[in-house]
């Protein structure tokens, strides 16, 4: 037993010293975001802010996308009760998917990448790299957790107690280091890093729409849920310690599964097993074409998937929306008087979020390319008659068609699901949602044409891409919150366009998107076309 | 003699690293040039200016006449490469790349691919994720040299073959050229440019220190002597075209220049020569010479 994990505190010490730079971004920039918004939400709180705030946020649409709050009537919703309703589920979610990321990249990228052989010829156990990064991730969040603690109670705030402050903190650490079992138990059972980490993102997803779901129908079902256990520990209300005991176990649980899992495995293999392959290639693989629909099948049936599911786990919430209604009077006199339904307003509020997400897809596909090119998979096909337009059109073709049928998925799925669970309710029918999915399109294409502009002119920021759409996500999640200036709001390519069906279709704003968009990816080309290839870069 | 390959006054920056800074040499029709120079010398960055995989800052670099970056869709139809570090798709087969490659270049020949793939004993059904290093090399030498080409650009072809696999390599190689093809070859392994080249360029520095058929390079150099005289050998150290000389009694090691040859033996009968041994330099002497001096 010990042999296994022979100096891992080495390589503990190793990684500290390695990623401290990494590790002070991660603990400054979630720690920040999570605690240090509350002057703002002071701000909020003036007047009738409080009671304004509660109200906003009984809508199920709102509730699916920032969780539940136990307080039951606005004038016992203080700022701390805000501030834990609407902030804790995201930086959460923040927090676990940083941890994912972290843990896969230190264990089996590392793998893939061959460095673990030459770790391991050293006299260091089987073992040890993975409880080194997982011990780093521990220790980085329980330094998280105290920092947010620590910023919440210096803001001082009445209604922000002590106790509170340390569970909100700890909360978000919790999601940290779920997040990483998580990543580690993928890291054994997937057979390369890349599928890890996507399985293990998309469990995350998974359990977001989860309990997207079960707030809005039954939050008690929502503590089944490891991502419910981050806010349903309710800090400033009910002060719950009792979920994070839940994340305690299911975390030593999972780290003793995934040690189990990696003690049984070779190095660079995995779970899932390997098929014999062909000795000749099918005709459909022979093109440009064929080849990276192959190079990028996996990835995009998974995401695919993903935009289904989401679909229709946000549209199974429509079912219980009239009943919701019926019992808020507030809420439904509310929606009585603007002349939208309930429905259409979720609608209008999911459906951009779910295209944010959507987007991510066709940035993968254009992304790829680029790695391609880096990885020198490339170098011999360069020698041959196909063009770099080829590499380049096939690339943003094949990111177009995936943004197409990720909107399909996803709006499909939501108002397939949603018309049958209201069965003959039913206000709006399905092409109501594939409008309201399609009414983003220039906004898929225009984060498609920012990555297609990145690979053609400075292909290693294309990863800032993921950024831009990240901080548009954010500024459009707050907008519904924070109520914030046009300008500011306009940055965000989304905000440009209306959300339907609640207001109308803007057509000078749909083309306007969608030619700026196909300009870029032809800007894009002229760039790709004479740059130098990057190869092991 | 037509020139299949011209290059003239190639240069090329990354940044402001000048890795090439005067690239000229060309390759005749049939001919093949081993392309040599000490690691980082430019070898790989001239070849990837060639097949317009970057794009040259300065200088003319040709290929059939015509002009390397701006009709490389052109002259990639008649040319086969291969990379000195194969990397493959890990999903697929060796068997699926070799097939995938020779239809993006055109002109395959599937008997010639399954030929090759006997010679080399290539297992094609294997995921590419699980070849070695020497087996990755193979599928990118059985897909280059499968289809038909005019001019093979090879940068370090071998690195990670096997000896029995570099021969099987150096015999294909052969048989190309007896086929009248132009050959670039690349190459730290000496003995096989030795074998195969025809002539020799040698880069440093981003620059064409030397180049020529391996005699011609030979004459510019020294060939080791081993000399035993009946009077005093050490008259020789002072002859022209005599470096490095060593005496033990009435013998001496030394280099001499090749071109003082002449003048060195006449100075030598006149001590009466009792044993003279000159063995002219290998490519790795030559090699040595320019890569440390
Ligand atoms: N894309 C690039 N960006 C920056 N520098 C580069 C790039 N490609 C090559 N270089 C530099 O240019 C120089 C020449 O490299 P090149 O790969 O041509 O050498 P080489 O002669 O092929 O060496 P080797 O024998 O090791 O293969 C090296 O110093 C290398 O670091
Ligand atoms: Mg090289």
């Amino acid at each position: 037993m010990k042999e296994k994990f022979a100096r891992w505190d080495i390589l503990f010490l190793q990684y500290l010293k390695r990623d401290w730079k990494k590790i002070i971004f991660w603990i400054l920039g979630i720690g920040l975001f999570s605690g240090g918004f509350v002057p703002a939400f002071e701000e909020i709180a003036k007047g009738q802010g409080l009671i304004g705030m509660f109200e906003t946020l009984q809508n199920p649409a709102m509730v699916s996308m920032v969780g539940p709050t136990p307080v039951e009537t606005a004038a016992d919703y203080t700022i701390g009760a805000m501030y834990a309703h609407e902030m804790l589920l995201f930086c959460g979610l923040f927090a676990m998917i940083m941890a994912v990321l972290h843990v896969i990249g230190h264990t089996r990228k590392e793998e893939d990448l061959g460095l673990t052989e030459l770790v391991r010829s050293f006299q260091i156990g089987r073992q040890a790299n993975s409880l080194a990064a997982m011990a780093e991730v521990v220790v980085i969040n329980i330094i998280l957790a105290l920092f947010i603690s620590a910023l919440l109670i210096v803001f001082n705030v009445d209604t922000i107690s002590f106790q509170g402050s340390f569970l909100f903190g700890a909360s978000i650490g919790m999601a940290g280091v779920i997040g990483a079992v998580i990543g580690l138990v993928m890291a054994q059972i997937m057979p390369a890093s890349s599928s890890a980490t996507g399985s293990a993102l998309g469990i995350v997803g998974l359990l977001y729409i989860a309990r997207a779901g079960t707030d809005v129908s039954n939050v008690d079902f929502s503590m089944f849920n490891p991502l419910g256990w981050t806010y349903l520990t309710y800090p400033f209300t009910d002060n719950n310690w009792l979920p994070i005991i839940f994340a305690l176990i299911f975390s030593v649980v999972m780290v003793i599964l995934a040690f189990a899992l990696e003690g049984g495995r070779d190095i660079g293999a995995g779970y899932l097993p390997e098929r014999e392959g062909r000795e000749n290639a099918k005709r459909s693989l022979l093109s440009v074409r064929g080849l990276f629909i192959k190079l990028n099948r996996g990835v995009t049936i998974g995401w695919l998937i993903g935009f289904g599911v989401m679909g229709a786990a946000y549209g199974s919430i429509y079912g219980d929306m009239q009943t919701f209604l019926e019992s808020n009077e507030m809420m439904k006199q509310m929606f009585a008087q603007s002349g939208v339904s309930i429905e259409e307003s979720f609608t209008g509020t999911i459906m951009m979020v779910m295209m944010v997400l959507v987007s991510i897809l066709p940035i993968v596909v254009v992304n790829k390319l680029f790695a391609e090119e880096s990885r020198q998979h490339l170098s011999q096909l360069y020698a041959t008659k196909v063009t770099r337009g080829q590499f380049y059109w096939t690339t943003i073709g094949l990111a177009v068609i995936a943004g197409l049928i990720g909107t399909l998925l996803a709006a499909g799925g939501l108002g397939g699901t949603a018309i049958s669970v209201m069965e003959d309710s039913a206000a709006m029918d399905i092409s109501d949602f594939l409008a309201a999915g399609y009414n983003f399109l220039p906004s898929v294409l225009f984060f498609t044409a920012l990555a297609a502009l990145a690979l053609g002119w400075a292909p290693k920021l294309g990863k800032v891409v993921y950024a831009y759409l990240g901080y548009s996500f954010i500024l459009n999640y707050f907008d519904s919150i924070l109520d914030l200036p046009e300008w500011f709001l306009k940055t965000a390519v989304q905000s440009w366009i209306p959300q339907m069906p609640t207001d109308s279709f803007d057509a000078p704003v749909f083309i306007t998107i969608t030619v700026i968009s196909i300009v870029l990816m032809i800007v894009g080309y002229l760039g790709y076309n004479r740059r130098d290839m990057i190869e092991g870069a | 003699m037509t020139e299949i390959v011209k290059i003239k006054g190639l240069q090329k920056k990354f940044g402001k690293f000048q890795a090439l800074s005067d690239v000229t040499f060309r390759v005749g029709a049939g001919e093949v040039v081993g392309f040599i120079g000490p690691n980082g010398a430019g070898k790989s960055t001239t070849i990837r200016a060639l097949l317009g995989i970057i794009k040259r800052d300065a200088g003319k670099a040709e290929i059939f006449g015509k002009d390397v970056w701006k009709d490389s869709l052109e002259i990639h139809k008649r040319i086969s490469y291969v990379p000195g570090d194969v990397a493959l798709w890990g999903s697929l087969t060796g068997g699926e790349i070799i097939d995938l490659f020779m239809k993006l270049h055109g002109g395959g020949d599937k008997q010639k691919r399954d030929y090759l793939i006997k010679r080399f004993e290539l297992d094609p059904k294997k995921k590419s994720k699980g070849y070695s290093k020497g087996n990755r090399q193979k599928v990118g030498l059985i897909a280059a040299l499968s289809v038909d080409s005019d001019l093979y650009i090879f940068d370090e072809p071998t690195s990670g073959l096997d000896p029995l696999m570099e021969a099987v390599f150096q015999e294909e190689v052969e048989k190309i050229k007896e086929a009248g093809k132009s050959i670039l070859l690349s190459s730290h392994i000496l003995s096989e440019v030795e074998r195969l080249a025809d002539r020799v360029v040698i880069i440093r520095q981003g620059e064409i220190v030397e180049s020529g058929t391996l005699d011609e390079l030979r004459h510019l150099t020294r060939s080791a002597v081993t000399l035993a005289t009946e009077k005093d050998v050490s008259k020789m150290e002072t002859v022209e075209g005599v470096h490095d000389f060593m005496q033990k009694d009435n013998q001496a090691t030394f280099s001499a220049d090749n071109k003082y040859i002449n003048d060195i033996l006449m100075e030598a009968t006149k001590l009466g020569v009792k044993k003279f041994e000159a063995v002219p330099p290998t490519l790795e002497d030559l090699f040595m010479r320019h890569y440390e001096g």
